[in-house]
Parts: structure tokens; sequence; C-alpha cells
């Protein structure tokens, strides 16, 4: 029992960062029809621009700012401008196939340029161990959890209560009225790919210290936010959540009672069963989008 | 004489290589509802575009009081006072009534107090007051159209471009709808209007025109194009409509 309830705590704090990761890629999505394949690279990333800074030495804190930066920088404004900006005009599949070229890309840079091997990774929050009622539960599953929720919750705060956000909701919604009412479009769509940027980079600082630093961190975790994605309903926050959580915890729970070896299989029959049987997602809609 | 609140001279324009509009001109005079009728694909909607800034005028010159709105963006022509209700559903989903609502305001100027004038749009739709916290998207078709009204009338404009408002509501919404229009006028507001249904809508209008191919076939008083048997025969269901449809 109490294996099973750290478990299911770690399983949800894995699930919160692909929870986070799923949110970036459906708001990419959502409003600009980019579909990042290079989303599970974005967060391998960041974690090497802050061991860069910690080699230069600066402290955690600003080495943390400094990569957060770096990465709204690269992985916001240039991969907008330089990348999707000019594929789009050629169509949404075109830019899909680019992400994938991005992601050796990345990977492969990240191998010569720092290194192949898995790096450790200094984590910003409280580690150890608690003692609840005589069962050990780790402090680092609860405190990433909790980082990771609050960070949503504060996403969506943003998104539904400020005006700001409510122009870039709109312009998911429905670019061309947004336009019409005078939305500036192309600056909500840049927001959104600096938010896509800042959630990457959280996940980075997040995950890095559990499964370490390493160019080929990005596979699995750019597979879990896809399916978490789908398995969501691709085209709503809400659906990310709970796709992303789902996940984490199927995909824990069956490596400790199933087997390790199928653990990477687990995932993909959710996504089956839901493709399946739920084509629209556990949350979403049919999409509907006016001419 | 007045001057025309809306002056299109000689518009040429349309999608990538392909010309749709091809010199359109005509004149709406402030205070009159004016509509817009002709075949489907004449280009109608293609024009609304064009004036709207959403579409790029290749040729000729638009105004809107006397000042130069050619490739304007919209959002320099909403805080002018000019405001435009599309074709079809042209809402936000999955914001709520209100928010959408709101979205109205983005282009006002800082003079402008939205809260008061969301007030005084919510009184004159008390069913969006009530439905103020629901999702748009479950509002009837209906309620939708009259959300996005609502929505343009925010800014106080001085001239309403609306696209087709009647299609798909039903006879009693149709009736709803019509009756704003008339009482915009009443209030000094012009409304240049395309209608499908064109001949309660010449009924109730001032002027109407007949675009045909991108061109403008004819513009006289609306009670003169009802009357005249060639637009009979071709726009009010006379017998060559009949027969083709
Ligand atoms: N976005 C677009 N891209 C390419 N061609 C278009 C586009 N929109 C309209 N057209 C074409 O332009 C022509 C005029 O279209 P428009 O929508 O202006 O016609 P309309 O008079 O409003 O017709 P309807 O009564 O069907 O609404 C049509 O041949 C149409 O196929
Ligand atoms: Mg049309």
């Amino acid at each position: 029992m109490m294996n099973f309830i750290n478990l299911l705590m770690a399983g949800l704090a894995t699930g919160a960062i692909y929870a986070l990761v799923a949110i970036g890629f459906t708001l990419l999505w959502q409003t600009s029809q980019t579909i990042n394949f290079a989303q599970g690279e974005f967060v391998m990333v960041p974690a090497f621009f802050v061991l860069a800074a910690l080699n230069v030495g600066m402290p955690l804190p600003l080495a943390l700012l400094v990569g957060l930066a770096l990465s709204m920088l690269v992985l916001g404004v240039l991969f907008k401008r330089l990348l999707v900006d000019p594929m789009l005009r050629h169509g949404v599949l075109p830019l899909a196939i680019c992400t994938m070229a991005l992601s050796i890309f990345l990977k492969e840079t990240v191998k010569e340029v720092y290194s192949a091997e898995a790096s450790p990774f200094p984590s910003f929050l409280p580690g150890g161990n608690l003692n609840l009622l005589g069962a050990t539960i780790s402090i680092q599953s609860i405190s990433i959890f909790v980082f990771a929720i609050c960070a949503v919750v504060a996403l969506q705060t943003f998104l539904t209560k400020t005006s700001t956000g409510r122009q870039m909701q709109a312009t998911a919604q429905n670019p061309y009225v947004a336009k019409l009412l005078g939305v500036p479009v192309e600056r909500m769509i840049m927001y959104t790919f600096l938010i896509n940027a800042a959630l990457v980079a959280l996940a980075s600082f997040l995950i890095s210290p559990v499964y370490l630093a390493k160019f080929s961190a990005g596979e699995t975790l750019g597979l879990a936010a896809f399916i978490a994605a789908i398995v969501g309903g691709f085209n709503q926050i809400r659906g990310a959540i709970v796709g992303g959580l789902l996940l984490g915890v199927i995909d824990n729970l069956a490596a400790a009672y199933i087997s390790t070896q199928y653990r990477g299989a687990v995932p993909l029959f959710l996504l089956i069963a839901v493709i399946l049987f739920r084509p629209q997602g556990l949350m979403g809609r049919a999409e509907e989008r006016t001419v | 004489m007045t001057q025309p609140v809306l002056s299109v001279r000689d518009i040429v324009a349309g999608y990538g290589e392909m010309t749709i509009l091809n010199g359109t001109t005509f004149d709406v005079m402030p205070g009159t509802i004016t509509t817009v009728i002709g075949p489907n694909g004449a280009g109608k909607s293609t024009v609304f575009k064009t004036i709207f800034g959403m579409l790029k005028a290749r040729t000729g010159s638009i105004h809107f009081k006397g000042t130069d709105i050619t490739n304007a963006p919209p959002r320099k022509l909403l805080a002018l006072g000019l405001c435009y209700v599309p074709q079809g559903r042209n809402i936000f989903p999955e914001l709520n009534v209100l928010s959408n609502l709101e979205l109205g305001g983005i282009a006002a100027s800082a003079d402008v107090n939205i809260p008061q004038r969301i007030e005084a749009v919510l009184e004159r739709f008390p069913v969006l007051r009530r439905k103020g916290q629901q999702q748009a998207g479950t509002l009837s078709g209906g309620e939708q159209k009259l959300l996005e009204i609502a929505r343009s009338l925010l800014l106080d404009p001085q001239l309403m471009l609306i696209d087709e408002p009647s299609i798909g509501l039903s006879p009693m919404m149709v009736q709803e709808v019509f009756s704003i229009i008339k009482e915009l006028r009443a209030k000094g507001v012009s409304v240049l209007m395309i209608e499908q249904n064109a001949r309660s809508a010449l009924e109730i209008s001032d002027d109407g025109l007949v675009l045909e191919l991108g061109r403008t076939r004819m513009q006289d008083r609306a009670q003169t194009l009802l009357n005249d048997p060639r637009v009979g025969q071709l726009f009010l269901g006379g017998v060559i409509e009949e027969k083709s449809a």
C-alpha cells in the first residue's frame, strides 16, 4: 500500500511535468497550427543552458533565470521567427517535418557541444523524505507536483482573467474574427511561443534533477507530451492537464506492477484506446473551424 | 447635397491571382439602410472584406466620412466608427458571453468608457446578460447573431456592415434582427447589409444595389429596385430564379 502511494505520488509528479509540456504543445497547435515534434528536445535544452551558466560560475537562482531567458529567446522568439513563420507559409505538414529535423539538430548539437554523457542537475526544490504516520514519502515528488500545478493555475488565471489572456484565447479560437475586432493577432501568437518556451524551461528544471540532463532526454518526454495532448483532446488546456497526469500515473504504475520492459508500450495502448473509442480525446470537442 | 458616409470607388480586389471585384463603385448615404443583392459568388462578401481591410484593394479608393480608409487595418476602422458583422458564426465558442462581448472593445480609444458601453448594450440585449457566464458556443444560432451585433455596437459605430444576418435563423429571429437594424437607422446609424432574403431586406431598406461579377449593376432606391422587373426575375423569386433553383 505504501509503495502504491509513493508510486502514485511519483506518477503525479512526472504527470504534472508532462502536463506542462503538453499544455505548451496544445497552445502552439491552437494559435499557430504548429505541431512541434521537437517539443521533447525543447525540454532537454534549457537544462543545458543552466549547466552552461553554472559552469561560468553563476549561482543556481541566477543560472535558472538565465536559462529561462535564453529558452524564451531561442525556443520562443527564434523558433518562431526563423522556422515557424517561413515554413507555415508552405503548410502545416512541411512545418511539422521541419520540427522533426529541428529535434535531431538540437540533440546532435547538445551532444557535440556539451557531452554525450548524462549530467547531474541541481534541484531548486526541497528534497529528502517525509515520514508520515510511519510511511516514507518523497518530498521531491510532492514539491514537483505542487510547483507544476501552481504554474498551471497561474497560466490559467492569466488566460482567463486578464485582457491579454482573453485576446490570446480569442486568437486561438478564431484568429480571423480576433483580427476583425482589432486584436493584435501576431503579437498574441508570439506570446504563445514565449509561454511555451517558459513551460518547457520549467519542465526542464523540474525533471532534470530526477532523470539527469542528457541529450537524448527529450525522446520519451516528447512522446509522452504528444500522447498526453492527444489523449486530453489536443485542443484543450484542461485536456492536456488530465492527459499528462493520467499518463504519468499509468506510466509509473505500469513500470512497477506490469514490467519495466512494457513500460514504454502502455502509453501507446492508452493512445490507441482513446483514438478508437473517443477520437476527440477525453476532454476535447470535435474540431470545428469557420472558413 | 449630403455627403455619403461611405464611398467606394473603382475597387479591384481578389484572392491571389484571381480578380473578383472589377471596379466596384457605390455610395452609402448617412442614416440609411442600403442592401446589396446579387447572385452567389458575385463578390458581395468580398466587397465587405475589402472595405474592412481584410483583403487588399489593388486599385480604387474607399472613403468613410470623408477620410481615406483604403486598406486601413480593422483596428483603425473600428476606432473611426465602422463595424463589421461577417457571414456565418463569428464568436469565440469557448469564452463566455461577457468575455465575447468585451472583446468588441479592444480597439476603443482610451477615452471610451467600456464598462458603461457594455452596460448599455446589455440593457438592450437582456438575453446576453442572462446568459453572460455561459460559454458562447452554447447559445442558439440566433442568440449568437445577437451577440455578434451587440459586440459590434460596443464602440458606438456610425456605419455597420452586416453580411447575411438572417441566414440560418428562425423566421422570428429574422424579424428580431431586422427590427434591430431599423432601430439602428432610427438612431442615425447607417447600415450596409448583404441579404439573400432580398425582398424582405429591400422592404426595410432605403437604397439597394445589385452586384454582378464584381461590378455594380444597378444602384437605386430600394423601392425602385423592388418594382424593377429585371430585379424581380433574378433575385426576388421571379420566373428565372424558380426554374434555375
Ligand atoms: N477566401 C477565398 N479564397 C479564394 N476564393 C474565394 C475566397 N472567398 C471567396 N472566394 C471566391 O470569390 C468569389 C466571390 O465570393 P463572395 O464570397 O464574395 O461571394 P458572395 O457574393 O458573397 O456569394 P454568396 O452569396 O455565396 O455569399 C467566389 O467565386 C468565391 O468562390
Ligand atoms: Mg457572401
